[in-house]
């Protein structure tokens, strides 16, 4: 079905104008990040005249971020690994319907999107239970199996089929190895965007550590930069450089996980 | 039916499956669940002090004390935030899907920019258009000056919560797109080729193909949206922290809860949590009717 030349264009300039309300913030960012402040101040809006990396150099060791980064790397890797085995443990089960009432089970699992804001009572627990300004407190209530990656790997393996399982068993192999060896390599690309989309929500975590870390030496990076904004108000050059320095490691995982992103929405989008 | 062994391999599945039930019981289900019993009670943050049932005086306290005007305007702000969020959200989400799902150059590239906010997250969003809204220098300021007009952004008392509904929107426009790109991809194409051969316009070809193709992508979009923008308040924390007229029933919560160090009022909060759950509630009942009522009829 052929396409008039003027749709065609038409369909362009939107897109590209859509395009423009989300790299202009960006590049404008990275402007920023590349002057100094006296050339802010002259000119906030103006092209940078060279380029500063050092400038990054300076913005770390002013934000102290050697301090912050390693919770975050810590909270995120820890809690996100824990958070997709977990919701394959739950997924492969349910989405086989291998315990008994599954479809009761998954709906159980789904239902605390609706339900009241835990929020009161989740924070008298924590401190009740000691997991209050504790590392390995917040890894634990960050880390859970029922949500987002669960979903998607209820939706992704319910499209494998059954007669795998039955294949592998027949040759001897257990519940556990199955899942190892055999499930985990099959649903890589649902896992890809799950693991991402993981780490993004503890990554960019702000609220949670607001709550449960009051120690600054357990804060992560978002808590690093919210302070380093408090500090330097006005040297919008060294902040900029602050904001690149933390959204550097998820880009990275970003570049290399964008490409199952639609597979990943695919099956998580089943119904609920 | 089980095909990995009987005995205690038979046991497997469910054993690890207790691990992430327990974790939702206790950290996910149980406290969204105690949020009720809080809610008729008089728990304070404040160590060593004794509770008891005070009945609905939280709900009292929430609609009717001395700061009413401002909470009211809470609950107004989030019907606001929830309604104009999800409109204009999946509006924009469902443009860009349908405009990049056609070949295009470069398709790859728009998809992962506009998905790129989700990945930065919210604190880096928020202060990336904290400097772009920047009322001295920012150059969104300068723009305005060109058109001859000012504003101070989020220092607005009547501008803020809009710019503050602009930056969600912008940051999870990819996201509501992202959905719907995928519901377009499982759109046979034949459909459209016999749609061509009975002379359908592009209009048409939306308005009978794709619209109702896509229904079950617009049930998820909605129903995650509406949700997602009664509950978040982690937006508006970053981007003004409830000041110049942008608290929400959500921020609420959590300043009642926990931000107010010294004066943390358990029950006063979860009552809010409370109110909050009814719109959510109310929200879904009528969404689902109405979302799964066009998925039965197509």
């Amino acid at each position: 079905m052929a396409e008039s030349r003027a749709s065609v264009s038409l369909r362009y300039v939107l897109v590209l104008l859509a395009l423009c309300v989300y790299v202009l913030p960006l590049f404008y960012l990275f402007n920023v990040s590349m002057k100094t402040q006296i050339e802010y101040l002259k000119a906030p809006n103006a092209i940078f005249e060279q380029l500063r990396f050092n400038n990054f150099g300076i913005a770390w060791e002013k934000g102290d971020f050697s301090r912050y980064i390693w919770n975050s790397v810590l909270y995120t890797s820890v809690a996100t690994v824990a958070s997709i085995l977990l919701s394959l443990f739950a997924a492969y089960p349910i989405a086989r319907r291998y315990v008994r009432f599954s479809n009761l089970i998954y709906l159980f699992f789904t239902m605390s999107l609706f339900l009241p804001s835990p929020l009161v009572p989740q924070f008298w627990l924590a401190s009740e239970l000691g997991l209050y300004n504790t590392q390995w407190g917040y890894i634990l209530l960050r880390t859970g199996g029922t949500g987002i990656a669960f979903l998607m790997f209820v939706g992704y393996i319910k499209s494998v089929s059954r007669e795998l399982d039955e294949a592998a068993a027949m040759d001897g192999c257990g519940y556990l190895r199955f899942i190892f060896r055999i499930l985990i390599p099959l649903v890589k690309p649902v896992m890809a965007t799950g693991v991402m989309l993981t780490a993004i929500g503890v990554w960019n975590d702000i609220i949670g550590p607001t709550i449960y870390l009051s120690d600054t030496k357990y804060q992560p990076i978002t808590r690093g930069l919210y302070a380093f904004f408090g500090q330097y108000l006005n040297n919008w050059p060294l902040l900029a450089c602050g904001i690149i320095i933390i959204t550097a490691p998820l880009i990275l995982l970003y570049v290399f996980i964008q490409r199952y992103l639609v597979s990943g929405a695919l099956a998580g989008s089943v119904k609920f | 039916m089980y095909p990995f062994g009987r005995g205690f391999s038979r046991h497997m599945p469910l054993a690890l499956l207790l691990l992430p039930l327990l974790l939702y019981l206790v950290f996910a289900f149980g406290p969204s669940m105690a949020t009720v019993f809080f809610s008729f009670t008089n728990a304070t943050g404040i160590p060593g002090t004794h509770w008891h049932f005070i009945g609905f005086d939280n709900y009292h306290k929430l609609l009717f004390s001395s700061d009413q005007a401002e909470r009211l305007r809470s609950i107004r702000n989030s019907l606001k935030f929830a309604f104009l969020v999800v409109l204009i959200q999946n509006a924009l989400g469902l443009l860009m899907a349908v405009l990049i799902n056609r070949k295009m150059k470069g398709d790859a590239f728009y998809r992962a920019t506009f998905f790129l906010p989700v990945v930065l997250g919210v604190t880096v969003t928020g202060l990336v258009w904290r400097m772009m809204l920047n009322p001295m220098s920012g150059p969104m300021t300068s723009l305005f000056k060109q058109f001859g007009t000012s504003s101070s952004f989020l220092s607005s008392y009547d501008a803020a919560f809009y710019w503050i509904i602009f930056v969600q929107i912008w940051m999870y426009m990819g996201y509501s797109m992202t959905i719907f790109l995928a519901g377009l991809q499982s759109i046979p194409k034949d459909l459209y080729d016999s749609g061509y051969i009975d002379g359908t316009n592009a209009w048409q070809s939306f308005r009978y193909i794709t619209f109702p193709m896509i229904a079950p992508s617009l049930t998820v979009n909605m129903l995650l949206s509406i949700i997602g923008a009664l509950q978040t308040f982690d937006i508006i924390y970053v981007l003004t922290n409830g000041g110049f007229n942008t608290r929400t029933l959500a921020l609420d919560v959590y300043r009642d809860a926990i931000a107010n160090n010294t004066t943390a009022d358990y029950g006063l909060a979860s009552a809010g949590a409370m109110v909050l759950f009814l719109f959510v509630f109310i929200f879904t009942i009528i969404f689902m009717y109405l979302l799964r009522r066009r998925e039965v009829d197509l």
